[in-house]
Protein backbone atom coordinates (compact mmCIF):
# COMPACT_ATOMS: atom_id res chain seq x y z
CA UNK A 1 0.00 0.00 0.00
CA UNK A 2 1.31 3.43 -0.96
CA UNK A 3 2.20 5.79 1.88
CA UNK A 4 -0.48 8.36 2.56
CA UNK A 5 0.09 12.13 2.67
CA UNK A 6 0.46 12.19 6.42
CA UNK A 7 3.25 9.65 6.28
CA UNK A 8 4.96 11.36 3.32
CA UNK A 9 4.80 14.65 5.16
CA UNK A 10 6.27 13.23 8.34
CA UNK A 11 9.02 11.48 6.44
CA UNK A 12 10.03 14.66 4.58
CA UNK A 13 9.86 16.78 7.73
CA UNK A 14 12.09 14.34 9.61
CA UNK A 15 14.57 14.28 6.75
CA UNK A 16 14.65 18.09 6.62
CA UNK A 17 15.23 18.39 10.34
CA UNK A 18 18.02 15.83 10.25
CA UNK A 19 19.83 17.46 7.32
CA UNK A 20 19.41 21.01 8.60
CA UNK A 21 21.00 19.99 11.88
CA UNK A 22 24.32 19.74 10.02
CA UNK A 23 26.96 18.24 12.31
CA UNK A 24 24.50 18.27 15.24
CA UNK A 25 24.25 20.16 18.54
CA UNK A 26 27.59 19.10 20.15
CA UNK A 27 29.62 20.40 17.21
CA UNK A 28 27.43 23.50 16.97
CA UNK A 29 28.13 24.23 20.63
CA UNK A 30 31.83 23.90 19.92
CA UNK A 31 31.51 26.62 17.27
CA UNK A 32 29.50 28.83 19.60
CA UNK A 33 32.22 28.47 22.23
CA UNK A 34 34.72 29.88 19.74
CA UNK A 35 32.42 32.90 19.30
CA UNK A 36 31.24 31.68 15.91
CA UNK A 37 27.72 31.19 14.59
CA UNK A 38 26.64 28.23 12.50
CA UNK A 39 26.07 28.50 8.75
CA UNK A 40 22.30 28.64 9.12
CA UNK A 41 22.40 31.16 11.97
CA UNK A 42 24.56 33.39 9.77
CA UNK A 43 22.11 33.12 6.89
CA UNK A 44 19.28 34.14 9.22
CA UNK A 45 21.25 37.21 10.26
CA UNK A 46 21.99 38.13 6.65
CA UNK A 47 18.47 37.96 5.24
CA UNK A 48 15.21 39.65 6.12
CA UNK A 49 13.29 37.27 8.43
CA UNK A 50 11.48 34.47 6.63
CA UNK A 51 12.85 35.25 3.16
CA UNK A 52 15.53 32.58 2.82
CA UNK A 53 14.85 29.71 0.42
CA UNK A 54 17.34 26.87 0.61
CA UNK A 55 18.11 24.70 -2.40
CA UNK A 56 20.17 21.52 -2.65
CA UNK A 57 19.56 20.53 0.96
CA UNK A 58 19.49 16.95 -0.29
CA UNK A 59 22.80 17.13 -2.18
CA UNK A 60 25.00 14.11 -1.44
CA UNK A 61 28.75 13.87 -1.35
CA UNK A 62 30.58 11.69 -3.85
CA UNK A 63 33.15 10.04 -1.52
CA UNK A 64 33.47 6.29 -2.09
CA UNK A 65 36.75 5.40 -0.44
CA UNK A 66 38.04 5.32 3.14
CA UNK A 67 34.59 4.33 4.41
CA UNK A 68 33.07 7.62 3.34
CA UNK A 69 30.44 5.88 1.26
CA UNK A 70 28.78 4.96 4.56
CA UNK A 71 29.12 8.44 6.08
CA UNK A 72 26.38 11.00 5.82
CA UNK A 73 27.54 14.54 5.06
CA UNK A 74 24.45 16.77 5.44
CA UNK A 75 24.06 19.15 2.47
CA UNK A 76 27.72 18.29 1.76
CA UNK A 77 28.87 20.94 4.22
CA UNK A 78 27.54 24.03 2.47
CA UNK A 79 24.17 25.77 2.55
CA UNK A 80 23.06 27.58 -0.62
CA UNK A 81 19.96 29.53 -1.53
CA UNK A 82 18.43 32.94 -2.04
CA UNK A 83 16.59 35.52 0.01
CA UNK A 84 16.10 39.23 0.51
CA UNK A 85 18.18 41.93 2.15
CA UNK A 86 16.07 44.99 2.88
CA UNK A 87 13.57 43.71 0.34
CA UNK A 88 16.13 43.23 -2.44
CA UNK A 89 17.20 39.84 -3.79
CA UNK A 90 20.52 38.23 -2.90
CA UNK A 91 22.16 34.80 -3.28
CA UNK A 92 24.18 33.11 -0.58
CA UNK A 93 26.45 30.18 0.08
CA UNK A 94 27.58 29.43 3.60
CA UNK A 95 30.04 26.69 4.50
CA UNK A 96 29.09 24.61 7.52
CA UNK A 97 32.11 23.95 9.72
CA UNK A 98 30.14 21.41 11.78
CA UNK A 99 29.97 19.10 8.76
CA UNK A 100 33.40 17.52 8.36
CA UNK A 101 35.00 20.93 9.01
CA UNK A 102 33.24 22.55 6.05
CA UNK A 103 35.75 20.85 3.78
CA UNK A 104 35.49 21.55 0.09
CA UNK A 105 34.53 18.41 -1.82
CA UNK A 106 33.20 17.93 -5.34
CA UNK A 107 29.49 18.31 -4.57
CA UNK A 108 30.21 21.12 -2.10
CA UNK A 109 31.99 22.94 -4.94
CA UNK A 110 29.23 22.22 -7.43
CA UNK A 111 26.68 23.72 -5.07
CA UNK A 112 28.67 26.95 -4.74
CA UNK A 113 29.17 27.11 -8.53
CA UNK A 114 25.44 26.60 -9.02
CA UNK A 115 24.46 29.52 -6.83
CA UNK A 116 27.03 31.83 -8.47
CA UNK A 117 25.68 30.82 -11.90
CA UNK A 118 22.17 31.64 -10.69
CA UNK A 119 23.32 35.00 -9.32
CA UNK A 120 24.86 35.91 -12.66
CA UNK A 121 21.95 34.61 -14.71
CA UNK A 122 19.20 36.26 -12.68
CA UNK A 123 21.21 39.35 -11.80
CA UNK A 124 21.59 39.26 -8.02
CA UNK A 125 24.59 39.89 -5.75
CA UNK A 126 26.18 36.85 -4.16
CA UNK A 127 27.48 36.65 -0.60
CA UNK A 128 29.92 33.83 0.16
CA UNK A 129 30.39 32.87 3.80
CA UNK A 130 33.71 31.05 4.09
CA UNK A 131 34.46 28.73 7.00
CA UNK A 132 36.30 25.67 5.83
CA UNK A 133 39.17 23.40 6.74
CA UNK A 134 40.23 23.41 3.08
CA UNK A 135 40.07 20.82 0.34
CA UNK A 136 38.51 17.43 1.21
CA UNK A 137 41.63 15.35 0.62
CA UNK A 138 39.67 12.12 0.08
CA UNK A 139 38.10 13.61 -3.04
CA UNK A 140 41.35 14.64 -4.75
CA UNK A 141 40.65 15.67 -8.38
CA UNK A 142 36.97 16.20 -7.54
CA UNK A 143 37.90 18.98 -5.11
CA UNK A 144 40.77 20.39 -7.17
CA UNK A 145 38.65 20.58 -10.29
CA UNK A 146 35.83 22.33 -8.41
CA UNK A 147 38.26 24.98 -7.18
CA UNK A 148 39.01 25.66 -10.82
CA UNK A 149 35.31 25.69 -11.68
CA UNK A 150 34.69 28.11 -8.81
CA UNK A 151 37.45 30.51 -9.87
CA UNK A 152 36.13 30.40 -13.44
CA UNK A 153 32.68 31.38 -12.21
CA UNK A 154 33.89 34.23 -10.02
CA UNK A 155 35.56 35.65 -13.11
CA UNK A 156 32.46 35.10 -15.27
CA UNK A 157 30.36 36.95 -12.68
CA UNK A 158 32.96 39.69 -12.11
CA UNK A 159 31.55 43.07 -13.08
CA UNK A 160 28.13 41.49 -13.73
CA UNK A 161 26.89 41.10 -10.15
CA UNK A 162 28.53 42.24 -6.89
CA UNK A 163 30.39 39.42 -5.10
CA UNK A 164 31.06 39.73 -1.38
CA UNK A 165 33.15 37.26 0.63
CA UNK A 166 32.86 36.98 4.40
CA UNK A 167 35.67 35.20 6.20
CA UNK A 168 34.21 33.63 9.32
CA UNK A 169 36.69 30.89 10.02
CA UNK A 170 39.73 29.53 8.24
CA UNK A 171 40.03 29.78 4.47
CA UNK A 172 43.05 27.73 3.60
CA UNK A 173 44.93 26.66 0.52
CA UNK A 174 43.66 27.18 -2.99
CA UNK A 175 40.30 28.19 -1.61
CA UNK A 176 41.79 31.52 -0.51
CA UNK A 177 41.70 32.57 -4.15
CA UNK A 178 37.93 32.35 -4.19
CA UNK A 179 37.41 35.45 -1.98
CA UNK A 180 40.38 37.06 -3.72
CA UNK A 181 38.46 36.95 -7.01
CA UNK A 182 35.40 38.58 -5.44
CA UNK A 183 34.80 42.32 -5.00
CA UNK A 184 34.83 42.76 -1.23
CA UNK A 185 36.20 40.73 1.67
CA UNK A 186 35.27 41.25 5.31
CA UNK A 187 36.92 39.35 8.15
CA UNK A 188 35.95 38.65 11.74
CA UNK A 189 38.31 39.38 14.64
CA UNK A 190 40.09 36.36 16.18
CA UNK A 191 38.14 33.62 14.37
CA UNK A 192 39.10 34.28 10.74
CA UNK A 193 42.25 33.67 8.73
CA UNK A 194 43.20 33.37 5.07
CA UNK A 195 46.40 31.84 3.74
CA UNK A 196 47.49 29.65 0.86
CA UNK A 197 49.28 27.27 3.23
CA UNK A 198 48.66 26.74 6.93
CA UNK A 199 51.22 26.59 9.77
CA UNK A 200 52.04 22.84 9.52
CA UNK A 201 52.75 22.99 5.79
CA UNK A 202 54.73 26.22 6.17
CA UNK A 203 56.89 24.61 8.83
CA UNK A 204 57.43 21.44 6.81
CA UNK A 205 58.29 23.17 3.56
CA UNK A 206 59.96 26.48 4.37
CA UNK A 207 60.99 25.72 7.98
CA UNK A 208 59.15 28.67 9.47
CA UNK A 209 57.30 28.33 12.77
CA UNK A 210 54.20 30.47 12.75
CA UNK A 211 50.49 30.51 13.55
CA UNK A 212 47.26 31.17 11.67
CA UNK A 213 46.80 34.74 12.87
CA UNK A 214 50.33 35.83 11.93
CA UNK A 215 50.07 34.12 8.55
CA UNK A 216 46.75 35.61 7.54
CA UNK A 217 44.59 36.95 10.35
CA UNK A 218 42.43 40.07 10.00
CA UNK A 219 45.28 42.34 11.13
CA UNK A 220 47.58 41.00 8.42
CA UNK A 221 45.00 41.35 5.65
CA UNK A 222 43.56 44.61 6.96
CA UNK A 223 46.84 46.46 7.40
CA UNK A 224 49.65 44.79 5.48
CA UNK A 225 48.28 43.01 2.42
CA UNK A 226 45.10 44.97 1.73
CA UNK A 227 43.32 41.70 0.92
CA UNK A 228 40.56 42.55 3.38
CA UNK A 229 38.15 45.49 3.16
CA UNK A 230 37.50 45.57 6.87
CA UNK A 231 37.48 43.69 10.17
CA UNK A 232 34.34 43.32 12.27
CA UNK A 233 34.16 42.28 15.92
CA UNK A 234 31.93 39.23 15.45
CA UNK A 235 29.73 37.36 12.98
CA UNK A 236 26.64 39.42 13.76
CA UNK A 237 28.38 42.74 13.13
CA UNK A 238 30.00 41.40 9.99
CA UNK A 239 26.61 40.36 8.57
CA UNK A 240 25.06 43.68 9.58
CA UNK A 241 27.92 45.45 7.80
CA UNK A 242 27.26 43.35 4.69
CA UNK A 243 23.56 44.26 4.73
CA UNK A 244 24.59 47.89 4.92
CA UNK A 245 27.06 47.54 2.02
CA UNK A 246 24.42 45.86 -0.16
CA UNK A 247 22.27 48.95 0.35
CA UNK A 248 24.79 50.95 -1.73
CA UNK A 249 25.10 48.46 -4.57
CA UNK A 250 22.99 47.86 -7.65
CA UNK A 251 21.78 44.27 -7.94
CA UNK A 252 23.73 43.93 -11.18
CA UNK A 253 25.63 45.97 -13.75
CA UNK A 254 22.47 46.78 -15.74
CA UNK A 255 21.08 48.80 -12.86
CA UNK A 256 21.94 52.01 -11.13
CA UNK A 257 22.76 51.91 -7.43
CA UNK A 258 19.68 52.37 -5.22
CA UNK A 259 18.58 55.96 -4.65
CA UNK A 260 17.13 56.84 -1.26
CA UNK A 261 15.22 60.00 -0.43
CA UNK A 262 17.77 62.12 1.41
CA UNK A 263 17.15 63.60 4.83
CA UNK A 264 20.00 66.01 4.37
CA UNK A 265 19.37 69.23 2.41
CA UNK A 266 21.16 69.60 -0.92
CA UNK A 267 21.61 73.29 -0.11
CA UNK A 268 23.20 72.74 3.29
CA UNK A 269 26.16 75.07 3.59
CA UNK A 270 29.45 73.41 4.32
CA UNK A 271 31.30 76.36 5.81
CA UNK A 272 32.52 74.06 8.62
CA UNK A 273 35.19 73.16 6.09
CA UNK A 274 36.79 76.53 6.81
CA UNK A 275 37.51 75.24 10.31
CA UNK A 276 38.71 71.86 9.06
CA UNK A 277 40.99 72.80 6.16
CA UNK A 278 43.85 75.05 7.28
CA UNK A 279 44.92 77.73 4.81
CA UNK A 280 48.45 77.22 6.11
CA UNK A 281 49.63 74.58 3.68
CA UNK A 282 52.07 73.14 6.18
CA UNK A 283 49.34 72.19 8.63
CA UNK A 284 47.62 68.82 8.40
CA UNK A 285 43.91 68.11 8.81
CA UNK A 286 41.49 65.23 8.97
CA UNK A 287 40.18 64.40 5.49
CA UNK A 288 37.51 62.11 6.98
CA UNK A 289 35.94 65.16 8.61
CA UNK A 290 35.78 66.82 5.20
CA UNK A 291 34.03 63.76 3.77
CA UNK A 292 31.59 63.55 6.69
CA UNK A 293 30.75 67.22 6.31
CA UNK A 294 30.14 67.20 2.55
CA UNK A 295 28.23 63.96 1.88
CA UNK A 296 24.78 63.11 3.21
CA UNK A 297 25.04 62.92 7.01
CA UNK A 298 26.20 59.52 8.24
CA UNK A 299 26.33 57.99 4.78
CA UNK A 300 30.08 57.39 4.41
CA UNK A 301 30.92 53.66 4.26
CA UNK A 302 34.69 53.38 4.32
CA UNK A 303 36.60 50.45 2.82
CA UNK A 304 40.16 49.24 3.49
CA UNK A 305 40.50 51.85 6.22
CA UNK A 306 43.69 50.46 7.77
CA UNK A 307 45.47 49.69 4.50
CA UNK A 308 47.36 52.34 2.49
CA UNK A 309 46.05 55.03 4.81
CA UNK A 310 47.32 57.79 2.53
CA UNK A 311 44.26 57.22 0.34
CA UNK A 312 40.70 57.09 1.67
CA UNK A 313 38.09 55.17 -0.32
CA UNK A 314 34.46 54.36 0.35
CA UNK A 315 30.86 54.66 -0.73
CA UNK A 316 28.64 57.56 0.28
CA UNK A 317 25.47 59.33 -0.75
CA UNK A 318 25.14 62.76 -2.23
CA UNK A 319 21.56 64.02 -2.18
CA UNK A 320 20.49 60.35 -2.05
CA UNK A 321 22.64 59.19 -4.98
CA UNK A 322 25.35 56.62 -4.31
CA UNK A 323 28.88 57.75 -5.19
CA UNK A 324 32.37 56.34 -4.76
CA UNK A 325 34.68 58.63 -2.81
CA UNK A 326 38.43 58.72 -3.45
CA UNK A 327 40.34 61.19 -1.26
CA UNK A 328 43.98 61.78 -0.40
CA UNK A 329 44.70 61.66 3.31
CA UNK A 330 47.35 64.24 4.22
CA UNK A 331 47.94 62.61 7.60
CA UNK A 332 49.84 59.70 6.02
CA UNK A 333 52.75 60.45 3.66
CA UNK A 334 51.23 63.95 3.41
CA UNK A 335 48.77 62.37 1.00
CA UNK A 336 51.42 61.24 -1.50
CA UNK A 337 50.39 58.19 -3.52
CA UNK A 338 52.52 55.09 -2.99
CA UNK A 339 52.22 51.66 -4.63
CA UNK A 340 49.70 50.37 -2.11
CA UNK A 341 47.47 53.44 -2.38
CA UNK A 342 47.52 53.16 -6.17
CA UNK A 343 46.51 49.51 -5.95
CA UNK A 344 43.74 50.26 -3.46
CA UNK A 345 42.42 53.22 -5.43
CA UNK A 346 42.48 51.68 -8.88
CA UNK A 347 40.64 48.55 -7.84
CA UNK A 348 37.91 50.62 -6.20
CA UNK A 349 37.59 52.94 -9.20
CA UNK A 350 37.12 49.94 -11.49
CA UNK A 351 34.48 48.47 -9.18
CA UNK A 352 32.56 51.75 -9.23
CA UNK A 353 32.81 52.01 -13.00
CA UNK A 354 31.59 48.44 -13.49
CA UNK A 355 28.53 49.07 -11.30
CA UNK A 356 27.54 52.54 -12.51
CA UNK A 357 28.66 54.35 -9.37
CA UNK A 358 29.82 57.94 -10.08
CA UNK A 359 33.17 58.99 -8.61
CA UNK A 360 33.84 62.02 -6.43
CA UNK A 361 37.52 62.78 -5.89
CA UNK A 362 39.06 65.07 -3.28
CA UNK A 363 42.60 66.09 -4.08
CA UNK A 364 45.31 67.05 -1.65
CA UNK A 365 48.30 65.31 -3.11
CA UNK A 366 51.92 66.42 -3.25
CA UNK A 367 52.63 63.79 -5.93
CA UNK A 368 53.60 60.16 -6.11
CA UNK A 369 55.84 59.12 -3.22
CA UNK A 370 59.44 59.43 -4.41
CA UNK A 371 62.77 57.91 -3.34
CA UNK A 372 64.61 54.63 -3.82
CA UNK A 373 62.20 52.60 -1.76
CA UNK A 374 59.19 53.87 -3.64
CA UNK A 375 60.82 53.29 -7.04
CA UNK A 376 61.92 49.79 -6.04
CA UNK A 377 58.40 49.03 -4.93
CA UNK A 378 57.42 49.75 -8.52
CA UNK A 379 55.58 53.02 -8.11
CA UNK A 380 55.73 53.39 -11.90
CA UNK A 381 53.95 50.10 -12.52
CA UNK A 382 51.42 50.57 -9.71
CA UNK A 383 50.92 54.30 -10.18
CA UNK A 384 50.01 53.60 -13.80
CA UNK A 385 46.98 51.66 -12.53
CA UNK A 386 45.44 54.83 -11.09
CA UNK A 387 45.86 56.67 -14.39
CA UNK A 388 44.47 53.69 -16.26
CA UNK A 389 41.47 53.20 -13.99
CA UNK A 390 40.39 56.83 -14.05
CA UNK A 391 40.94 57.24 -17.79
CA UNK A 392 38.99 54.05 -18.48
CA UNK A 393 36.04 54.92 -16.22
CA UNK A 394 32.99 56.20 -18.09
CA UNK A 395 30.85 56.94 -15.01
CA UNK A 396 30.48 60.61 -13.97
CA UNK A 397 33.77 61.81 -12.48
CA UNK A 398 33.78 64.94 -10.34
CA UNK A 399 36.95 66.27 -8.76
CA UNK A 400 37.59 68.99 -6.21
CA UNK A 401 41.08 70.22 -5.46
CA UNK A 402 41.20 71.14 -1.78
CA UNK A 403 44.87 72.04 -1.47
CA UNK A 404 47.80 70.41 -3.21
CA UNK A 405 47.44 68.98 -6.69
CA UNK A 406 51.00 68.55 -7.79
CA UNK A 407 52.38 66.95 -10.91
CA UNK A 408 51.55 63.28 -11.51
CA UNK A 409 49.44 63.22 -8.37
CA UNK A 410 47.11 65.83 -9.88
CA UNK A 411 46.58 63.67 -12.96
CA UNK A 412 46.34 60.41 -11.00
CA UNK A 413 43.54 61.81 -8.81
CA UNK A 414 41.42 62.48 -11.91
CA UNK A 415 42.06 65.82 -13.50
CA UNK A 416 40.19 67.20 -16.52
CA UNK A 417 42.76 65.51 -18.76
CA UNK A 418 41.93 62.06 -17.34
CA UNK A 419 38.30 62.67 -18.21
CA UNK A 420 36.87 64.42 -15.15
CA UNK A 421 33.46 65.83 -16.08
CA UNK A 422 33.57 68.68 -13.59
CA UNK A 423 36.57 70.02 -11.67
CA UNK A 424 36.25 72.46 -8.79
CA UNK A 425 39.01 74.09 -6.79
CA UNK A 426 38.91 75.80 -3.42
CA UNK A 427 40.83 79.08 -3.17
CA UNK A 428 43.46 77.13 -1.17
CA UNK A 429 44.19 74.90 -4.20
CA UNK A 430 47.76 74.69 -5.44
CA UNK A 431 47.74 73.17 -8.89
CA UNK A 432 51.05 72.89 -10.67
CA UNK A 433 53.56 70.82 -12.54
CA UNK A 434 56.15 71.57 -9.89
CA UNK A 435 55.90 73.19 -6.47
CA UNK A 436 57.32 76.70 -6.01
CA UNK A 437 60.37 75.49 -4.07
CA UNK A 438 61.53 73.08 -6.74
CA UNK A 439 60.70 75.40 -9.60
CA UNK A 440 62.49 78.37 -8.09
CA UNK A 441 65.56 76.21 -7.46
CA UNK A 442 65.74 75.43 -11.15
CA UNK A 443 64.67 78.76 -12.62
CA UNK A 444 66.55 81.12 -10.31
CA UNK A 445 69.46 79.10 -8.97
CA UNK A 446 72.07 81.50 -10.33
CA UNK A 447 70.18 84.58 -9.21
CA UNK A 448 69.81 83.19 -5.69
CA UNK A 449 73.45 82.08 -5.52
CA UNK A 450 74.75 85.49 -6.58
CA UNK A 451 72.32 87.46 -4.44
CA UNK A 452 73.60 89.33 -1.41
CA UNK A 453 70.45 88.28 0.43
CA UNK A 454 69.81 84.79 -1.01
CA UNK A 455 66.99 83.87 1.40
CA UNK A 456 65.15 87.05 0.62
CA UNK A 457 65.58 86.56 -3.12
CA UNK A 458 64.35 83.00 -2.86
CA UNK A 459 61.30 83.99 -0.81
CA UNK A 460 60.44 86.77 -3.26
CA UNK A 461 60.80 84.48 -6.28
CA UNK A 462 58.72 81.76 -4.60
CA UNK A 463 55.91 84.16 -3.73
CA UNK A 464 55.91 85.48 -7.26
CA UNK A 465 55.83 81.96 -8.70
CA UNK A 466 52.94 80.99 -6.38
CA UNK A 467 50.89 83.97 -7.46
CA UNK A 468 51.56 83.38 -11.14
CA UNK A 469 51.43 79.62 -11.64
CA UNK A 470 50.23 77.82 -8.52
CA UNK A 471 47.19 79.93 -7.72
CA UNK A 472 44.07 78.12 -8.99
CA UNK A 473 43.06 81.09 -11.13
CA UNK A 474 45.93 80.11 -13.43
CA UNK A 475 44.53 76.60 -13.99
CA UNK A 476 40.98 77.99 -14.18
CA UNK A 477 42.13 80.51 -16.78
CA UNK A 478 43.27 77.58 -18.91
CA UNK A 479 39.96 75.70 -18.34
CA UNK A 480 41.53 72.89 -16.30
CA UNK A 481 39.28 73.96 -13.44
CA UNK A 482 35.62 74.67 -14.18
CA UNK A 483 35.12 76.91 -11.20
CA UNK A 484 36.79 78.17 -8.06
CA UNK A 485 34.37 77.83 -5.17
CA UNK A 486 34.15 78.52 -1.44
CA UNK A 487 34.15 75.67 1.11
CA UNK A 488 30.60 76.53 2.13
CA UNK A 489 29.40 75.92 -1.44
CA UNK A 490 31.09 72.56 -1.91
CA UNK A 491 28.17 70.26 -1.08
CA UNK A 492 25.67 72.16 -3.18
CA UNK A 493 28.02 72.46 -6.15
CA UNK A 494 28.95 68.77 -6.05
CA UNK A 495 25.28 67.80 -6.00
CA UNK A 496 24.46 70.08 -8.93
CA UNK A 497 27.40 68.70 -10.90
CA UNK A 498 26.48 65.10 -10.07
CA UNK A 499 22.83 65.49 -11.00
CA UNK A 500 23.85 67.17 -14.25
CA UNK A 501 26.16 64.26 -15.18
CA UNK A 502 24.06 61.29 -13.96
CA UNK A 503 22.80 60.45 -17.44
CA UNK A 504 26.26 60.71 -18.98
CA UNK A 505 26.80 58.36 -21.87
CA UNK A 506 30.25 57.57 -23.05
CA UNK A 507 31.07 54.61 -25.23
CA UNK A 508 34.22 52.69 -24.48
CA UNK A 509 36.25 51.88 -27.61
CA UNK A 510 35.35 48.61 -29.27
CA UNK A 511 37.91 46.05 -28.09
CA UNK A 512 38.05 42.84 -26.13
CA UNK A 513 39.55 44.67 -23.18
CA UNK A 514 42.38 47.08 -22.54
CA UNK A 515 45.61 45.93 -20.96
CA UNK A 516 45.48 47.22 -17.41
CA UNK A 517 49.05 47.57 -16.10
CA UNK A 518 48.51 45.14 -13.21
CA UNK B 1 57.80 49.14 28.63
CA UNK B 2 59.69 50.95 25.88
CA UNK B 3 57.98 52.24 22.75
CA UNK B 4 59.96 52.78 19.59
CA UNK B 5 59.27 55.93 17.65
CA UNK B 6 59.66 55.24 13.92
CA UNK B 7 59.86 57.63 10.99
CA UNK B 8 56.43 57.83 9.33
CA UNK B 9 57.98 58.36 5.89
CA UNK B 10 61.13 59.18 3.98
CA UNK B 11 62.38 62.73 4.60
CA UNK B 12 64.55 65.05 6.71
CA UNK B 13 64.44 65.79 10.44
CA UNK B 14 63.98 69.55 10.85
CA UNK B 15 63.61 69.99 14.56
CA UNK B 16 63.92 67.90 17.71
CA UNK B 17 61.91 69.37 20.55
CA UNK B 18 62.94 67.05 23.40
CA UNK B 19 66.11 65.65 24.92
CA UNK B 20 66.82 62.39 26.76
CA UNK B 21 65.26 62.44 30.20
CA UNK B 22 62.35 64.71 29.23
CA UNK B 23 58.90 63.59 30.25
CA UNK B 24 56.39 63.48 27.39
CA UNK B 25 52.66 62.90 27.13
CA UNK B 26 50.97 60.86 24.45
CA UNK B 27 50.52 62.94 21.28
CA UNK B 28 53.04 65.63 22.28
CA UNK B 29 54.90 66.82 19.21
CA UNK B 30 58.47 65.73 19.81
CA UNK B 31 60.00 66.18 16.36
CA UNK B 32 59.22 67.90 13.10
CA UNK B 33 60.23 66.39 9.79
CA UNK B 34 59.96 67.61 6.26
CA UNK B 35 58.94 65.37 3.42
CA UNK B 36 57.03 65.56 0.17
CA UNK B 37 56.89 69.37 0.38
CA UNK B 38 55.30 69.46 3.83
CA UNK B 39 56.31 69.67 7.44
CA UNK B 40 55.00 66.81 9.52
CA UNK B 41 54.92 66.68 13.30
CA UNK B 42 56.01 63.42 14.90
CA UNK B 43 54.11 62.70 18.08
CA UNK B 44 54.79 60.65 21.19
CA UNK B 45 53.14 57.21 20.93
CA UNK B 46 52.58 57.07 24.71
CA UNK B 47 53.16 58.86 28.01
CA UNK B 48 56.72 58.36 29.26
CA UNK B 49 60.28 59.55 29.41
CA UNK B 50 62.55 60.00 26.40
CA UNK B 51 65.20 57.34 26.84
CA UNK B 52 67.22 57.84 23.71
CA UNK B 53 67.21 59.95 20.57
CA UNK B 54 68.66 58.22 17.54
CA UNK B 55 68.73 61.09 15.04
CA UNK B 56 69.97 64.67 14.82
CA UNK B 57 68.43 67.71 13.19
CA UNK B 58 69.18 67.67 9.48
CA UNK B 59 69.40 63.85 9.29
CA UNK B 60 67.83 62.12 6.33
CA UNK B 61 65.60 59.22 7.34
CA UNK B 62 63.84 56.33 5.63
CA UNK B 63 60.35 55.17 6.52
CA UNK B 64 60.42 53.08 9.74
CA UNK B 65 63.91 54.26 10.76
CA UNK B 66 64.21 54.38 14.55
CA UNK B 67 64.01 58.00 15.74
CA UNK B 68 63.72 57.69 19.51
CA UNK B 69 62.81 55.37 22.36
CA UNK B 70 60.19 56.41 24.89
CA UNK B 71 60.01 54.55 28.18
Amino acid sequence: MAADWKELKERLEAERVRLRAGGGPPLQEKEHAKGKRTARERIDLLFDPGTFEEIDLFAKHIGRDYGLDKKEVPADGVVIGYGEVNGRGCMVYAEDFTVIAGTFGERHGKKICKIIDMARKYGFPVVGINDSGGARVTEQMGALSQYGQLFYRHVAASGVVPQIALIMGPVAGGQAYSPALMDFIFMVEKTSAMFIAGPPLVEAVVYEKTDEQSLGGPKVHGRITGVSDGTLADDRQCLEHTRRLLGYLPLNNQERPPYVTPEDSPDRETSELEEIIPTDQKRLYNMRRVIQCVFDRGSFFELKKDFAQNLIIGLARLNGHVVGVVANNPVKYNGALDYNAADKGSRFIRFCNAFNIPLVNFQDVPGFLIGTRSEHNAIIRHGAKMLYAYAEATVPKITCVLRKAYAGGYLAMCSKDLGADVVFALPTAEICLMGPQGAVNILFRKEIASSETPEETRARREAEFMEKYVNPTYAAGLQHVDDIILPGELRRRLIRALEMTLDKEEEAPNRKHGIMPV
Amino acid sequence: MAEELLAPMVGKILKIKVKPGDAVREDDEIMVMESMKLETGIHAPCDGVVKEIKVAEGDRVEEDDLLAIIE
